[in-house]
C-alpha cells in the first residue's frame, strides 16, 4: 500500500506528542502516533486504497481521502474495526444537506453528533447504557474524537481558523453514542430514517450540547414527553426559535413507561411535534423583546415535521432522566443517515 | 527507538482564484456589499456605504443579502458581481 502523507522521524513517544501539539494537530490531548503500519491496518480493514476519495468539502473544494481519515482515526485511538463508522460518518457529513462548512465554521459552536445503529455496535463494543452521553466506552469515545481530529487537521477546523465558535461545547472533543436496540421495543433510529433492518448505519447531526431533563413523578406518556417538549421550548426561547432536527435521548426508565403504554417512536414524534412550539412574543419574557416586532402572535414549531425529531434509546437502566439535543441553528443543516458499507463480519484481507 | 509518524493535515491546498486587478481609485465606481444577513451587518454596511460615498467619491453602492448566512452567496448574487467594480463581504457578527 502506498501512503503519500509526509513522514516525520521522532525520537520517541514523547517527542511525537510535542511534534503534534507544536503543529496544532491535536485537540489538546495526547494522540496515538500514526505510524504507517497503524494507518495501513485501518485501510485494510475497510478494503480501501489510501487515495480513495471519500468526498470533497464543496465550499473550499477540499478533498478528503481514506488515508487522511485513517491517520486521524489512529491518532484518536480508533482500532481498525472502528474505522468503518468513521468513514460512514464522514460520507454523511459530506452530503450537501449537512452543510459541513457552515456547521463547523459557525460562531454557534455546534459539534457533530454521531449515532450508531445496527450490528456493528456490538462488534465494536459500543455501549449504549451507563453514561451514554459521556465517557461510556472506548469505541464511541474514539470514533467521536476521530471526527473532531479529522475536522481540525484535514479541513483546518481549528479554533480561530475555520472554527469561529464563540463558545463551543464539550461534545467537540467527542460526541458519539450507540442506540440501545436490545433493551428496547422501538425501531432503531436508522430504520425510522429509511435504512433497512439489520444493516449497520450512522446518523450525523450538527448539534448543540445536551440539555438534561428529569421527570420521575409520573408514568403517563403525555406528562413525560411534556417535559422534553418544555426543554425544546426553552431552547427556542433562549437560543433559537427556528425549526430544525432535534434529538431526544430516552433512557430505559422513561422509555419503559412510554413502551408499556404502547407508544411507538412515531407516537413520540407526533406528540412532541404538537407540543414543542412557542409564540414569538415569548421572546419578550427572556430579554429579546427587541426582535418581537409586530409578529408577537406568530407561532414557531421546533420541528418542521414529526420526522425531524430523532428519538434515540440510550442511557443507564435507572433514573427518570432524558436529554434534548438541539440543532446548531434551525434547518440550515439537516441530519443525515447512511448505511455502513463495510462487512463487519469480515476479517481484514490477508497480506500477500 | 525512533518513530516515523505521518502528517494528519490535508497537504493539498484548495484551488484559489486569482486576485482581480486593484482599483486605483474608488471615485465614480460601483461597490457591491454582500451581507450575510446578520443583525450587525445592517448598520455597519449602511455606515460604510455613506463613508465610501462621502469620503471616497463612490458613485453607487449595491447591497445584497445572502439567503443563508452559513452558506456561500446565492448564484444570482455571484452573477451580479461582474457589474460591480469592487465587492465588500465578510462576517457580520
Amino acid at each position: 500500500m502506498t501512503l503519500t502523507s509526509k513522514a516525520y522521524e521522532v525520537a520517541d513517544f514523547a517527542a511525537a506528542q510535542e511534534l503534534y501539539h507544536a503543529n496544532g494537530w491535536t485537540d489538546g490531548l495526547p494522540v496515538v502516533p500514526p505510524t504507517a503500519g497503524a494507518v495501513e491496518a485501518m485501510l485494510e480493514w475497510v478494503g480501501m486504497s489510501a487515495d480513495q476519495l471519500i468526498g470533497i468539502e464543496p465550499v473550499r473544494a477540499m478533498p478528503l481521502t481514506a488515508e487522511k481519515l485513517a491517520v486521524n482515526a489512529v491518532m484518536a485511538g480508533c482500532l481498525p474495526m472502528h474505522f468503518p463508522v468513521v468513514v460512514a460518518a464522514w460520507s454523511a457529513m459530506l452530503r450537501e444537506e449537512f452543510l459541513l462548512h457552515g456547521a463547523t465554521a459557525s460562531t454557534g459552536g455546534c459539534a457533530v453528533l454521531v449515532v450508531i445503529n445496527g450490528p456493528i455496535r456490538l462488534e465494536i463494543g459500543a455501549s449504549s447504557g451507563f453514561n451514554a452521553l459521556g465517557n461510556s466506552d472506548r469505541a464511541t469515545a474514539a470514533i467521536g474524537r476521530a471526527i473532531r481530529l479529522g475536522l481540525i487537521n484535514i479541513l483546518d477546523v481549528r479554533p480561530g481558523a475555520i472554527d469561529r465558535s464563540t463558545l463551543g461545547h464539550p461534545g467537540k472533543y467527542s460526541f458519539c453514542i450507540a442506540e440501545d436496540e436490545e433493551d428496547s421495543a422501538w425501531l432503531p433510529l436508522s430504520e425510522t430514517r429509511g435504512i433497512p433492518r439489520g444493516l449497520s448505519a450512522v446518523t450525523v447531526m450538527a448539534a448543540q450540547a445536551p440539555r438534561q431533563i428529569m421527570n420521575e413523578w409520573t408514568t403517563k406518556p403525555e406528562e413525560l414527553l411534556e417535559t422534553f417538549a418544555a426543554e425544546m421550548r426553552a431552547n427556542q426561547r433562549h437560543y433559537s426559535i427556528y425549526p430544525g432536527n432535534y434529538a431526544i435521548v430516552v433512557p430505559k426508565q422513561v422509555r419503559e413507561h412510554l413502551q408499556n403504554a404502547g407508544w411507538s417512536k412515531a407516537d413520540v414524534q407526533n406528540f412532541v411535534f404538537e407540543r414543542a412550539r412557542i409564540k414569538r412574543k415569548e421572546w419578550a419574557d427572556v430579554g429579546k423583546g427587541a426582535v418581537v416586532r409586530d409578529r408577537g402572535e406568530s407561532e414557531y414549531a421546533a420541528l418542521d415535521s414529526p420526522g425531524h425529531l430523532l428519538v434515540v434509546a440510550a442511557g443507564g437502566p435507572a433514573g427518570g432522566f432524558g436529554a434534548v439535543i438541539p440543532p446548531w441553528l434551525g434547518h440550515k443543516t439537516k441530519a443525515v443517515t447512511v448505511a455502513i458499507d463495510a462487512c463487519v463480519d469480515c476479517e481484514p484481507p490477508k497480506k500477500s | 527507538m525512533t518513530l516515523r509518524v505521518l502528517d494528519p493535515t490535508n497537504e493539498r491546498v484548495a484551488a484559489l482564484g486569482t486576485l482581480a486587478p486593484r482599483l486605483v481609485t474608488l471615485k465614480g465606481k460601483t461597490v457591491g456589499f454582500i451581507s450575510n444577513g446578520k443583525e450587525g451587518t445592517k448598520e455597519y454596511f449602511g455606515h460604510l456605504a455613506q463613508m465610501l460615498k462621502d469620503e471616497h467619491g463612490v458613485a453607487d453602492v449595491v447591497l445584497r443579502t445572502k439567503s443563508n448566512y452559513s452558506a456561500p452567496a446565492d448564484a444570482h448574487i455571484a452573477d451580479e458581481i461582474r457589474n460591480w467594480h469592487a465587492v465588500v463581504t465578510g462576517i457580520g457578527d
